[in-house]
């Protein structure tokens, strides 16, 4: 048995993480834009936004991929996807604070 | 300036990234700690942003090609993400010196791996590609997940404490040891580093080791310079363009290194 040949998974997670990376990208390239002309905060404050959005990128997609296991009542994916979101979410209570 | 100088690099990371499948950490990291004077932990920090945009942009491409096996790499993932996570949580005590040394014996390993590898890194193509550009992969079943499982812990933890994405290492492994076609090992290795990189690059961003004014423009450097590798890779000679990415390697762990022994003396 092969575990690929999913057609429809595979696009919805595509379209995740290319609506991630484009999305990213315009929001940056927004930040630098307007850096040109108004200089301070604001434009660190979308450029912010922008990485965020990057680092939040995986994250939806692993969400999204627990959901179509779960959907597909293919469990035993479904708790491991759902295992590599908790271990995402240890990651942000890790290093509060630490310099 | 710095804001142009940063979209060139990016760019020409991306590009390099694309063509010879050395994800950009490896090179981003070392110029911004040496030519932009940004202190390594977070040179690291900011250059794992890029890293997970090159990952996003080329893994949705070989995703449409139905390449990727999503469950091995969910399934590898609990290990890379865990190991990667808790390495980026040890770097906070980590002495920079220690870090920066780390790193360049790091780069100069992977030169010296690639030149062994005549240069050759991206795989042939062993499967065969129909006329409709869909690929036909053999069925397979991976074994061996154990093996899998600890590679992906020092591939993950590798990733958080340096940056980078570990494919050298995931990919053999997944290929030589779990039955995995080098097509499938590729693609799944690719998926995998977003996730193994945003998870360290969460305890980066809280510890503030990620500079947004850096990471910005150097991403989006990235992701253009990465959208036109993946068009020409194609037509390029990639053992010329593997060759002058050993000569930047080993210019870099040189004068790291040289800006190590400073740092100590």
């Amino acid at each position: 048995m092969s575990q690929l040949r999913e057609p429809a998974f595979d696009r919805i997670v595509a379209l995740v993480l290319r609506t991630g990376a484009f999305s990213c990208f315009f929001v940056l390239l927004a930040g630098l834009i307007t850096a040109l002309f108004i200089p301070g905060r604001i434009p660190l404050g979308i450029e912010r936004a922008g990485v965020l959005l990057m680092l939040a990128t995986p994250v939806v997609r692993v969400i999204v991929a627990c959901y179509l296991f779960f959907r597909e009542k293919d469990f035993r994916y479904g708790w491991i996807s759902l295992g590599v979101l908790v271990i995402l979410m240890l990651g942000l209570v890790f290093g509060i604070g630490e310099h | 300036m710095v804001t142009v100088l940063l979209m060139i690099l990016g760019f020409f990371a991306g590009l390099l990234g694309a063509l010879t499948g050395i994800g950009g950490g490896v090179l981003l990291t070392p110029v911004l700690a040496l030519y932009f004077g940004i202190p390594i932990r977070e040179a690291i920090g900011t250059s794992l942003v890029a890293v997970i945009t090159t990952s996003a942009a080329s893994s949705s491409v070989h995703l449409q090609r139905h390449t990727t096996d999503i469950r091995l790499g969910m399934t590898l993932e609990l290990a890379t993400a865990f190991g990667a996570a808790v390495t980026a949580y040890l770097v906070g005590y980590f002495n920079r010196n220690f870090l920066e040394g780390l790193f360049a014996a790091f780069l100069l390993y992977s030169a010296i791996t690639i030149m062994t590898k005549g240069g050759k890194i991206r795989p042939d193509d062993e499967s065969s590609t129909n006329a409709s550009g869909e690929v036909s992969i053999p069925p397979y079943e991976p074994k061996n997940y154990p093996l899998g499982m600890g590679a992906s812990l020092i591939a993950g933890g590798l990733s958080g404490l340096l940056g980078i994405g570990g494919g050298p290492i995931k990919v053999p492994v997944m290929y030589l040891f779990m039955n995995v076609p080098l097509m499938v090992a590729t693609a799944t290795s690719n998926f995998m580093i977003g996730v193994t990189a945003a998870a360290s690059a969460m305890v980066y961003y809280r510890r503030g080791d990620i500079l947004v004014q850096y990471a910005a423009p150097l991403s989006v450097g990235v992701f253009i310079g990465s959208l036109l590798g993946a068009r020409l890779a194609p037509r390029v000679h990639t053992k010329v363009v593997v060759y002058l990415l050993v000569g930047v390697m080993l210019y870099l762990a040189g004068h790291l290194s040289i800006h190590l022994l400073r740092g100590l003396l």
